[in-house]
């Protein structure tokens, strides 16, 4: 089954749709006419807030492909607990894209807002462009970010990439902002480009910076370097973050500066 | 006639000694009160009359017309948004958060400004805190972080810390040892025994490697932090194991800096590494009086501190996608109602031109920069002055503030009351 969504003109056009139900699971499982999201304090059908086509036919979530045209970029929670299928967001998507989300693929071809894949146990997500805050990272106040999945993003990402993360696998082609892997404890992040204070607090896991690692942290150890043949750079490994109790976490580094 | 312990409404300190002289029903003098209080409670200048704006004129009017045009405002928007709060009384902060909840809009309080990362950094990690009697009577190490009491809060030295009396301290103000961390020279690092100055943004990196070594890890730690000597960390170290009772204040210094809530966890979780060697505590220095008040009548009412959003009847979280300057700033409300405060002049300018496109409700008894951007001001009575109201002091005790003069002013909770019962009579007409 193939579902296409394009957003139409709204008169406020700022006003955040919250459409969790835009998953493969609520359209195999129900009409489309039955499908609310909610726009601002008003639930509206889907219906008003998209024009709709559907196509063919599905037995389970694996054959169901949603995909959103137009501009998203006020639309939140696109994909929240989607289990298997597809999505395909051709412009931008708004924040929390696959919330909790254990399994499918979510393909961006724009950029992404904050929150993308918050909280992940399965499942693959690409982003085309950037992505904001806080992606692969946990609710506020939460102990655990992603726990499984990947994550890939081919340009940027903003601050606080995989807050308290878990497991799973977050890929940057492009830099980071600040404090990327903060209070991490497993799972693997890449950044292929730089990265401002990395995985401060850390317990375990273990994060690639492979262009420039500014301001490490004090209490990171340097145990040594090495070459490393998958990327074809050296690199310096640190050990830390020391200021834990726990400091089984791992930093490989390309150039970097010490704070 | 002179008004002894009167509670002043200015800064989170709350301080309950003020002596106030009123003659024919005027204040004419203050005494015991720091310069911020003699401002607040001999200030002339206010709004007298509500005011509606038409076209491009303001024009004075009746609270009658002002309340219904401000609910009328109100009850149509999609999702309207409620900021300020913590200059108001508590009472006035719940009304509000029953208004938001009918109209399932947003409410948001000016903590998201100053202190919200701490409340970030809080509810990941905890609040070991106590009372600030509890540091006047016991505490011989002060540690003042990213603030500058003697002009921030001017009486919180001599009220709670260095030049305070303690019951269990025979010569406080000599056993008391007192540390500023910061990155200038302030008024307040000049009569500290020992003065800590970090390059700007370095706090984190400051809070770790004094974990590390408060652990034991001092080894791993180069000779100079953010532009902090080694020798001076391990000294600081060795006086906080050495003190008998820690506590640390922090303020804006150390949560809008850099890397602004995981400062406060860094801190929190130093508080808890020197607990393993003796009683240490942490709080925050709250900016105006009732902030905490309006964390505190939130979290009882909806379960969260500030930034809650209603749009879907239940109460959703998230500060950076539900406070108050992200949603100006990505234009997501269509109207906005601020009590006591003045995001104009604190919010960035896309936040600002979001304003001028949208109605705007101001409920306050000053003219400040977010008037020039209302359709409807009502002034109100001052709590603490014309009005009595319950506040909490910023180590969270609530303290029931005095009316010392008669004003014809309605309370901000009269107000918001009113508007309430007229949204309902509207929403029963439909």
């Amino acid at each position: 089954m193939k579902i296409e969504l394009s957003i139409k003109p709204r008169e406020k056009p700022f006003i955040p749709i919250e459409a969790e139900s835009i998953t493969p699971a609520s359209f195999l499982e129900k009409m489309t006419e039955d499908i609310t999201v909610w726009s601002g304090n008003r639930e509206k059908k889907l219906t008003e807030i998209f024009d709709v086509k559907k196509s063919g036919n599905a037995d389970s979530q694996k054959d169901v492909e949603i995909i959103l045209n137009g501009d998203c970029s006020a639309v939140k929670r696109v994909g929240e607990y989607m289990k298997d299928g597809k999505i395909s967001i051709m412009g931008n998507i708004g924040m929390h894209c696959g919330n909790f989300m254990s399994g499918g693929l979510i393909e961006i071809n724009g950029d992404s807002d904050s929150w993308l894949g918050r909280e992940m146990t399965g499942g693959e997500i690409i982003c085309k462009g950037n992505t904001g805050d806080y992606c692969g990272s946990g609710y506020r106040g939460e102990k655990t970010g992603i726990k499984g999945g990947k994550i890939t993003i081919m340009k940027d990402a903003g601050d606080y990439l995989g807050e308290s993360m878990a497991g799973g696998e977050i890929i940057v082609n492009g830099s980071s902002g600040n404090m990327p892997g903060s209070e991490m404890q497993k799972g693997t992040i890449t950044i292929y480009k730089d990265a401002v204070l990395p995985c401060p607090n850390m317990r375990g896991g273990i994060c690639y910076v492979l262009g420039e690692a500014k301001e490490i942290l004090p209490t990171f150890k340097q145990t040594g370097s090495i070459y490393n043949s998958d990327h074809k750079r050296e690199l310096n490994i640190y050990e830390g973050d020391y200021a834990n109790r726990s400091h089984k976490g791992k930093l490989f580094a390309g150039k970097t500066n010490k704070k | 006639m002179i008004k002894k312990n009167v509670i002043c409404s200015f800064c989170g300190c709350l301080c309950d000694d003020l002596s106030i002289t009123i003659e024919d029903g005027k204040i004419t003098g203050v005494d015991n009160g720091c310069a911020l209080a003699n401002a607040k409670f001999l200030g002339k200048e206010r709004l007298l009359k509500p005011v509606i704006r038409e076209g491009d004129s303001i024009k004075e009017t009746e609270y009658n017309t002002a309340i219904e045009k401000a609910a009328d405002i109100l009850k149509d928007a999609e999702r309207p948004l409620f900021f300020g709060w913590s200059g108001t009384q508590g009472e006035a902060q719940a009304k509000g958060v029953h208004l938001c909840m009918l109209l399932g809009g947003v409410i948001d309080n000016t903590s998201s400004l100053c202190h919200g990362p701490s409340i970030l950094a809080i509810q990941e990690v905890g609040h070991p805190g106590c009372t600030l009697g509890q540091v006047k009577n016991r505490a011989d190490l002060i540690i003042y972080w990213g603030c500058n009491p003697l002009e921030g809060h001017p009486r919180h030295m001599s009220r709670y810390t260095t030049y305070a009396d303690g019951f269990f301290l025979k010569n406080a103000f000599r056993e008391r040892k007192l540390i500023v961390v910061d990155v200038r020279k302030t008024m307040s690092s000049d009569v500290a025994d020992e003065f800590i100055q970090i390059e700007p943004g370095g706090d984190y990196a400051v809070l770790s490697a004094l974990r590390a070594i408060v652990r034991g890890e001092e080894k791993i730690i180069p000779e100079s932090v953010s532009g902090v000597s080694k020798s001076q960390l391990k000294r600081v170290a060795d006086m906080c194991k050495e003190a008998r009772f820690g506590a640390l204040f922090f303020g804006l210094g150390l949560t809008m800096s850099k890397n602004k809530y995981k400062n406060i966890r860094n801190a929190v979780e130093l508080t808890d590494e020197l607990s393993r060697h003796t009683k240490f505590t942490i709080s925050a220095m709250r900016g105006h009086w009732n902030v905490y008040g309006a964390n505190e009548v939130f979290t009882w009412m909806t379960g969260y501190p500030y930034a809650i959003d209603f749009a879907r009847g239940i109460p959703f979280y998230n500060p950076g996608e539900t406070t108050a300057a992200e949603i100006l700033y990505r234009k997501e409300c269509d109207a906005l109602m601020v009590v006591s405060s003045d995001p104009a002049a604190h919010m960035p300018k896309k936040c600002v031109e979001h304003m001028a496109d949208i109605p705007v409700i101001q409920i306050d008894p000053h003219k400040n920069c977010t008037s020039f951007f209302t359709d409807v001001q009502i002034p109100v009575a001052i709590t603490g002055i014309e009005a009595s109201g319950t506040a909490y002091r910023m180590d969270g005790v609530p303290l029931r503030t005095k009316k010392i003069i008669d004003a014809d002013f309605l309370t901000d909770t009269e107000v918001i009351s009113r508007i309430y019962e007229r949204i309902l009579e509207a929403k029963a007409d439909v």
